[in-house]
């Protein structure tokens, strides 16, 4: 396998040293019975720190077993992630993961704080930093009246919410979320938008963002890699040159938000209807 | 009146069926039979005896707790290893059964053999019937956690000791207690089974002796002390639970509400 199929059709990459994440050639296989299945073909892209980037394709192309690629909870058939350099054979520490099912992923036998502290406590970080940690994280996402809590008394929501709390207590370079608004009615969604937004831009964080709503990808990113649909790679690496300060009813009325988001609705109905890049093809 | 009325379900039952049972022994003496009154002022005379406590009570429960215990304690501590390892579950599982099909009372003379007619022995049988219900729950209650836990614990870098403390043992507790609550109930049958072979004192021995001196009240009154200290076991077992699993029970009613 060369890696001669990524040029010109790979996400946008940075000279050696500037990534922050980058993956390189990345391709997942799932070996089952019935013969296997290539999830992931090639993919290629990196993330300068502090950026805020979506993934965005089709349902079924493969985008949560990327993530799972990236954040070390799946090993990778071919290529290679590396996070600041380091090769991800496992979860980093520098990492965090939000995912879809907040409310299986949240222990229900722990209070809402015990719940963000359990990462800082298996850690090793003292109490009286912990303490202060999970209650920064909670101030954070608006939820510092409920530590006591069990998170099955709280609205969807709100436990997502909790799960975005526990991954920045933890304190990560990179924030990973798969589809992390699913499951959330879309008022609740819209603030846990502006919430990711300014959580970016407060602490600085990089967060990778998965989803398959193509308003949400564009709102929310500075930029959108698009996937094709599976085997998946690279259809299109897209800057989104909205202003940095965005406004649920304002950006989403901007011209220019109408224009990316048609342009991403048209690559992916392309990607839907099988439409590859070229340099795909050729494998 | 709340209270009144709670303490009437709890016990409006039990007076009918004394009432019921005064009244068929109401007639004809039955030698077999004692009436309500008699077994009561026997139960007093035999169970309120220092004696009695000391030497036949208090060991059986002595043993009862130890076999449970150390049930308890085998039964997670391998069902962890079982629950947690594929490979380990898959070579373990159909022995196990088979295992847990045996009746541990035909375990007893084996076990006189190998044991000996002590205390050992008796805590070897309670422990050889009650650790397969706490086992193989527990390796159910491990296999059936909910990947997107496991994940959530590797992503956090949770490994090993922790993720068993803070994860894997919590998340199994509701599976693992249903385990627990089978435990006492055979518990309590072998600790009696296990008194009436070779023994020289226990509850179980005590009901023989009754039973074979034909002494009837008094082995009717043994009957009742077997059922009261099940009665007692099923409430301490139950109060526990209550307080490890209330996040379960919790969870369940929001569950079950929506």
């Amino acid at each position: 396998m060369q890696p001669e199929t990524t040029a010109g059709h790979a996400g946008r990459t940075l000279p050696e040293g500037q990534a922050l994440l980058s993956v390189r050639g990345l391709k997942k296989v799932y070996k089952t019975d019935a013969g296997d299945i290539e999830a992931v073909r090639n993919l290629t892209f990196d993330l300068g720190r502090n950026e805020l980037a979506c993934l965005v394709g089709p349902s079924g192309s493969g985008k949560t077993t990327l993530l799972k690629c990236i954040s070390g909870l799946l090993a990778s058939t071919e290529g290679e992630v590396r996070l600041d350099g380091q090769k991800v054979t496992g979860p980093p520490k520098k990492m965090a993961v939000v995912f879809q099912e907040y409310g299986r992923s949240l222990f229900p036998w722990l209070r809402v704080a015990d719940n963000v502290e359990l990462p800082l406590k298996n850690a090793g970080v003292p109490k009286d930093e912990r303490r202060k940690l999970v209650a920064d994280a909670l101030e954070a996402v608006g939820l510092a009246h409920v530590p006591k809590s069990y998170p099955w008394q709280l609205s969807g929501g709100m436990q997502q919410r909790v799960a975005i709390a526990r991954a920045i207590a933890y304190q990560p370079e990179v924030l990973l979320m798969d589809e992390p608004f699913a499951a959330v009615d879309a008022q609740t969604r819209a603030d846990l938008e502006d919430l990711i937004r300014r959580i970016h831009r407060d602490l600085g964080v990089t967060v990778l963002f998965v989803t398959h709503d193509i308003d949400e990808s564009v709102y929310l990113g500075e930029r959108v890699i698009i996937l094709s649909s599976s085997p998946t790679v690279v259809q299109e690496d897209l800057v989104i040159d909205l202003p940095d300060v965005r406004d649920q009813l304002e950006t989403r009325a901007l011209p220019r938000f109408t224009e990316l988001r048609h342009h991403v609705y048209e690559q992916i109905q392309r990607a839907k209807k099988g439409h590859r890049p070229e340099a795909a093809l050729q494998k | 009146m709340r209270i009144l009325k709670n303490t009437l379900y709890l016990v409006g039952l039990p007076i009918l069926l004394l009432a019921l049972w005064a009244l068929a022994t109401s007639g004809a003496p039955n030698f077999f039979v004692p009436t309500p009154a008699t077994l009561a002022t026997t139960f007093g005379e035999v169970w309120f005896d220092a004696d009695r406590l000391l030497d036949d009570v208090l060991p059986s429960l002595g043993r009862l707790a130890a076999g449970v215990l150390a049930a308890i304690v085998l039964g997670v501590v391998l069902g962890l290893l079982v629950g947690m390892n594929r490979t380990l579950r898959a070579l373990t599982e159909p022995v196990f059964e088979f295992f847990r099909a045996l009746p541990p009372p035909v375990l007893v003379p084996v076990l006189m053999l190998l044991v000996g007619t002590n205390d050992a022995m008796k805590v070897a049988v309670i422990v050889s019937g009650c650790v397969w219900p706490v086992l193989l729950n527990t390796i159910e209650g491990v296999r059936s956690i909910d990947p997107v836990q496991n994940e959530t614990s590797r992503s956090y870098g949770i490994h090993g000791l922790p993720r068993i403390r803070y994860q894997v043992l919590p998340s199994a507790a509701p599976t693992i207690m249903a385990g627990v609550r089978q435990c006492l109930s055979i518990g309590l049958i072998l600790m009696v089974i296990s008194e009436m072979f070779a023994a020289s004192s226990g509850l179980g021995f005590t009901i023989v002796q009754f039973q074979r001196s034909f002494a009837i009240p008094e082995m009717w009154s043994g009957i009742v002390m077997l059922g009261l200290i099940g009665v007692a076991l099923s409430f301490i077992f139950q109060s526990a639970e209550r307080r490890v699993l209330r996040w379960y029970h919790g969870l369940k009613e929001v569950e079950n509400a929506a």
